[in-house]
């Protein structure tokens, strides 16, 4: 088995897209829990090169198309581009649609762009775990630019966005009432805004409204730009990119920033650990730490009891 | 019905199936059928949209490293183009990626196709649960080629 990761981290290397492929697979799937860690921790060395914007603002205003278009302009302009796209699945079936590719199909394949499909499924730390692997995985490939889609709701969505190096909340003029609820949530997270659909009535005005409230929060270093795109003609997609490119290099000199995103990595791999630990105890193997039919008879509280054997489950030698 | 091996197969990470019409084909009524079904079988689905070339359907299929290609045509060009897409993945070298067709295909052309690895072949009036449980069984064979377990 260490002998198969190898080989696909190796394959990684080469930007082989089979392997890259294949890697994205075995992170995703807790049956090959650990050769996938094996490949992550292989790689991990040949990571941090690559830029990573998150993308994010509610269905239906053009995430996947502005994606798809700009994936293709930084293409033209010599970067290898590589996206993830998020899709939520259904709670009661676990099943999903993803149906981002099909927005920007005709880019991906003419400009032979990377893009790969994620569905969220019940647990939200098992999505932001493979999510950042598989980012993980494109940055080691040699990925030049990497872009995350998602919906941008929720703590899953969070914490997906929380390994970007710089975020672009998109919303679009229509939305109504709706646009105020969502610079609620997205507001603290943006780098950047984008305002899609420019060709239709009100645009200016959301654009503005997004202005004025950008006036009213008190700004450090960076002025958060807001874009106006109209994705039909193409237009505004220059302007796009220069923020984009000039938020990389600003948040490329944030040291602060580096060390930040790291415990978070270190965060996420010991909940992912103490998880995996905790989701394999066992009936009998609990007993083995304490006597769960004494505990019974005397009525003591799973709380008291949790925190008596939490050491020993916890514990790696164990 | 799906055995209990396959289910704890797919717990963590569901059957991940490409739906595409490789071809001068634009009726994907029955395209949008199957990809509810399967979604509510609680699948991962993804759609090629409309007109893919074979090349693309393939680009797409190692890219989202899927579990099954489930291909479909109604204009009669079953036998060439299918068989495009089944010639492409064996000069790549892919063997865990399932192939399975339907559509309208006579009788006579599914044993041509059955040869070439690509089964089912479901013709119009068949049971959803008929479709579900036969992309149940070739993706637990493709999965346990990817998790290297077959």
């Amino acid at each position: 088995m260490m002998k198969k990761a190898d080989d696909i981290a190796n394959g990684i290397r080469a930007g082989d897209l089979r392997s890259i492929s294949r890697a994205i697979t075995l992170v995703e799937d807790l049956n090959s829990l650990t050769i996938g860690r094996e490949i992550i921790k292989n790689i991990y060395a040949g990571t941090g090169k690559a830029g990573i914007v998150g993308i994010t603002g509610p269905p239906g205003v053009g995430k996947s198309t502005i994606i798809g278009n700009l994936s293709s302009k930084l293409k033209a302009k010599g970067k290898k581009v590589a996206i993830i796209a998020v899709d939520a699945s259904s709670p009661f079936t676990n099943g999903s649609f993803l149906g981002n590719r099909i927005r920007m199909q005709g880019n991906l394949y003419r400009d032979g762009i990377y893009m790969r499909s994620l569905s969220s499924r019940g647990s939200s730390g098992g999505l932001s775990r493979s999510t950042w692997d598989a980012v993980r995985i494109l940055d080691a490939a040699g990925f030049d630019r990497i872009i995350v889609e998602t919906v941008g709701a929720g703590q899953a969505d969070l914490d997906i966005l929380g390994m970007a190096h710089t975020i672009a909340v998109v919303l679009a003029p229509g939305l109504g009432d709706g646009i105020q609820a969502i610079k609620a949530g997205l507001m603290e997270i943006a780098n950047v805004f984008i305002i899609n659909k420019m060709d239709r009535d009100g645009a200016f005005i959301a654009m503005k409204d997004i202005e004025d409230s950008l006036a009213l929060t008190p700004q450090n270093e960076w002025k958060i730009p807001v874009i106006g795109l109209d994705s039909m003609k193409m237009e505004g997609y220059d302007d796009l990119i220069a923020a984009l490119e000039a938020h990389l290099s600003f948040a490329a000199k944030d040291k602060g920033n580096e060390k930040s995103r790291f415990f978070h990595e270190v965060k996420a791999a010991l909940l992912m650990e103490a998880e995996s630990r905790i989701n394999s105890l066992t009936v009998s193997s609990m007993s083995g730490i304490t006597d769960l039919d004494r505990k019974i008879r005397d009525k003591v509280n799973p709380y008291t009891v949790a925190e008596e054997i939490s050491r020993s489950v916890l514990d790696p030698s164990s | 019905m799906v055995d209990g091996k396959s289910q704890s197969l797919f717990k963590d990470k569901p059957i991940k199936v490409l739906l595409a019409k490789p071809g001068i084909d634009g009726h994907d009524r029955g395209m949008f059928v199957l990809a509810k079904a399967f979604r509510d079988a609680g699948m991962d689905v993804l759609y090629a949209g409309l007109l893919p070339t074979p090349e693309e359907v393939i680009d797409t299929a190692v890219n989202e490293d899927v579990d099954v290609i489930a291909l479909s045509l109604l204009n009669g060009a079953h036998l060439v183009v299918f068989r495009k897409v089944a010639d492409l993945m064996k000069k790549k070298g892919i063997d865990d990626i399932a192939i399975v067709g339907g559509g309208t295909i006579p009788d006579s052309d599914k044993p041509k196709l059955e040869k070439i690895g690509i089964t089912g072949n479901y013709g119009p009036g068949t049971p959803l649960k008929t479709i579900i449980d036969h992309i149940t069984e070739r993706a637990a064979e493709a999965r346990s080629r990817k998790l290297g377990i077959a």
